[in-house]
């Protein structure tokens, strides 16, 4: 009757829930942020979201040839990289340039190290960094919103480049703290940066979107809430304090937390649990250090953004964050 | 005394598999399978295993002592039938691998016991001193019914360097599937009850309770119920605990009951709590009243192939497969024969391994319910995800211990407090990455343990 019984270790039985779970939950989570983009940016929206993952994921395939691991593509992770790279980048970039940043970011962001949970950085903010390095006019140069009519500008740039393009939010507030005034304007886009009907990186420039994801992803657990809000926390804490020190040049903390890629970084990219630490306090610090980056190369800095470099200097930092908290046993230290 | 039915004393971490329990919930204890062949392992508890009392060929009646040792911890075995030793030898053993057991052939009217034992009318706790009960306990063989086997005698005995205070006896049942302890509190309430007293008075307890999950309402209600018509002179609490596993883990449970954390490395005597499981408070109870060892025990045959699952009064040396067979078989679905629940327990690969005094459970699962955690899926890199330190009741590190355990790096491991993993398989039971935790624990616990014998 009892044929080829089967013994494992226990335990028998296993929640449904695999990688490719997880990854698919994270790429739902990221869906209202690709319709806002697609609302936004139409046909850009669309050819740079297929672009990066179609290479992200071609790049890993390929990796995975070359070092004859067997395929990695279900789990998915490679499609997520994807998403997150493209939304980082200006919606207007040419495909040539997305292309090599997803080449970039997967094999020496991720496969080098080993593939999925092997890498110290955040392949994403790897490949985005190294575009930025690499053609700086392209990654700075931003799009008018389809849905704003290219003769109404609410921001006025330094309008030179072309009829289509405008300066980011944080870019005209760098110049206001340079010129020591006007940061008024700035404020008075919140409403803007809130729906994203405004320039900036694909995916970043809808506040709203984002939050819609990430309650998805929170409703599922698919993260915890430390990370996004030691990041916001941080965040908005420095921006009070730059704010009530000098309102006159510094842009409301408010503004600051709804533009550029903190919510994106916050939500999507600082939650990356490859790269951040395994810990509950190794987690606050992590978020509350690239809160505070991100804010200190906003204000203090050169670059009008500093999300990407925030987290890559975090992800550095994981591993001896993950060492400095260890988990104590719930019976002490005791050994026995 | 007013109970609450729903329990908000609990334990961080855990998880909340599919119970299950509906399969058995329902079936009151029966006799088990008419003993024919029993074979009685020498080993059946934590600590020294048994000398064999008897040789091949001798006569045995039934709950004679067949097996003993000197050593303090340990427990002595006993024939749950009458007839002859057929063989000494080696038996498939669920922990040890092989162990030596004593086969004995039961005679054709060989005394069937039945799940009959009544607490008497006339109980009187004052008949009882605590040396006595001590006595009994041991002289019974009883051990934790519960799982681990810790003999009872040792947990009770009073030692003046850890005075006890608290009493919990454990109906937690948290594993998924058995219902074995919730029939025992539902039919045997009256044993336990003077179980609990017995082992209150032996270890010189003050404060006792029971301490129940909520997804047994029946069982708080009833055991509230016989508390309350008894005048309940030892004031023993009943405590609704949240239904979540491990919650039945001794020291979860401690932790929920009396807040209180049982120190890394040290066992629960040593902050002066007793934990009993109520198969061994009802065990106590015979042992103590009426002088019958430790022989029969209820064990729930359980899983979707099994054809009658229920609760069965089994003697202790049953062999699984006439276990399975009184059964009546399983269906074709079946791939996995594991002693114990699902989450705890140990996957048989020999269907004549013999039952033994912590055999809870015979759980068959199927090739889809098993395919799911170990064959469909295959192990991905650990992402980090983090969702195994979530659960860790013991607030470890699971995949760091694990992944030190992979690439051999033991010290490390040890740093991450690996002696303090008690397996309970949360962390296994969660991976996305379908990465066998607990497993990996295992082993690394295994080498730690062979490397400190060599230095030895």
């Amino acid at each position: 009757m009892l044929k080829n019984i089967t013994v494992s270790s226990a335990p028998h039985v296993s929640k449904p829930l695999s990688t490719r779970g997880v990854m698919l939950d994270v790429i739902i989570g990221l869906a209202p942020a690709m319709l806002a983009a697609g609302y936004y940016f139409r046909i850009h929206a669309i050819v740079l979201i297929a672009t990066c993952v179609v290479s992200c994921a071609g790049t890993e395939w390929l990796c995975n040839l070359i070092r004859k691991k067997s395929n990695s593509l279900d789990d998915l992770s490679a499609v997520v990289t994807g998403i997150i790279l493209a939304f980082s980048l200006p919606p207007a970039l040419p495909v040539w340039a997305a292309i090599i940043g997803s080449v970039f970011c997967i094999a020496i962001g991720k496969m080098v190290f080993g593939g999925l949970g092997a890498n110290i950085f955040n392949p994403a903010m790897v490949g985005r960094t190294f575009l930025t390095a690499s053609f700086g006019m392209l990654m700075t140069t931003w799009m008018v919103p389809a849905t704003i009519d290219a003769e109404v500008r609410t921001i006025a740039a330094d309008n030179t480049v072309d009829a289509r393009t405008q300066a980011t939010p944080l870019a005209y507030s760098k110049q206001a703290l340079k010129a020591r005034t006007g940061a008024e304007a700035v404020n008075e886009q919140l409403g803007a940066a809130f729906t994203g009907e405004i320039g900036g990186c694909l995916g970043e420039t809808s506040a709203l979107a984002l939050i819609a994801g990430v309650v998805y992803l929170l409703i599922r657990r698919t993260i915890n809430f430390h990370i996004p809000l030691a990041v916001l926390l941080s965040a908005f804490a420095f921006g009070s304090v730059t704010y009530l020190i000098d309102s006159e040049s510094s842009i409301s903390p408010l503004t600051h937390l709804c533009s550029g890629g903190l919510l994106m970084c916050a939500f999507f990219i600082a939650t990356d649990p490859v790269t951040a630490p395994l810990t509950r306090r190794g987690m606050w610090v992590f978020g509350i250090g690239v809160g505070a980056i991100t804010m200190l190369i906003r204000i203090v800095g050169e670059y009008p953004e500093g999300v990407m470099y925030s987290v890559l200097l975090m992800n550095a930092v994981t591993p001896l964050i993950d060492r400095f908290y260890k988990r104590i046993p719930a019976g002490g230290k005791a050994s026995g | 005394m007013v109970v609450a039915l729903t329990g908000k004393h609990t334990f961080p971490g855990g998880i909340h598999p599919p119970q299950k329990k509906a399969l058995t919930r329902d079936s009151q204890i029966q006799p088990g399978p008419a003993a024919k062949q029993i074979s009685v392992l020498l080993g059946q508890h934590i600590g020294a295993i048994c000398q064999p009392l008897v040789k091949k060929g001798d006569a045995v009646e039934a709950g004679q002592r067949i097996g003993d040792c000197d050593a303090f911890v340990s427990a002595p075995v006993h024939s749950p039938v009458s007839g002859k030793v057929k063989e000494i030898g080696l038996r498939s053993h669920a922990v040890l691998g092989r162990a030596q057991a004593i086969t004995i052939e039961a005679d054709e009217n060989s005394p069937e016991k039945q799940p009959s034992f009544q607490v008497p009318a006339d109980f009187d706790l004052s008949k009882y001193s605590a040396e006595q009960i001590c006595e009994a306990s041991r002289a019974g063989g009883l051990v934790g019914m519960g799982g681990a086997g810790f003999p009872t005698r040792v947990k009770l005995e009073p030692n003046p360097q850890m005075p006890k205070d608290n009493l919990i006896i454990n109906g937690c049942e948290c594993e998924p599937y058995i219902t074995c302890d919730y029939r025992i509190m539902l039919e045997w309430t009256s044993q336990i009850i003077a179980g609990l007293r017995l082992a209150k008075k032996a270890s010189g307890c003050s404060q006792a309770f029971i301490a129940i999950e909520d997804n047994k309402p029946k069982a708080i209600e009833v055991v509230r119920a016989a508390l309350e018509s008894s005048g309940n002179p030892d004031q023993v609490k009943v405590i609704a605990v949240k239904t979540k596993y491990p919650q039945g883990g001794e020291r979860q449970l401690i932790k929920a009951v009396l807040k209180k954390s049982v120190p890394s490395g040290s066992i629960p005597p040593m902050i002066g709590v007793v934990v009993l499981n109520v198969a061994t408070a009802a065990a106590l109870a015979e042992a103590v009243i009426v002088d019958v060892p430790l022989t029969h025990r209820v064990v729930t045959v359980t899983g979707e192939p099994v054809v009658r699952p229920g609760n069965y009064y089994v003697p202790i040396g049953t062999s699984v497969g006439d276990l399975i067979e009184f059964c009546g078989g399983v269906t074709q679905s079946a791939a996995k024969v594991v002693l114990g629940g699902p989450m705890m327990g140990i996957a048989i690969a020999d269907l004549e391994t013999p039952t033994t005094k912590t055999t809870n459970a015979v759980t068959i699962l199927t090739k889809e319910q098993i395919g799911r955690a170990k064959f469909d899926r295959r192990e991905t890199p650990c992402i980090r995800c983090g969702r195994c330190l979530e659960v860790c009741p013991e607030n470890l590190n699971p995949t760091r211990i694990a992944h030190a355990v992979k690439h051999d790096l033991l010290d490390v491991a040890e740093r991450y407090y690996m002696s303090a993993c008690m397996e309970c398989g949360c962390c296994s039971y969660v991976c996305p990455a379908n990465i066998e935790i607990t497993g990996f624990i295992k082993t690394g616990k295994i080498f730690v343990a062979r490397q400190k014998k060599r230095m030895a």
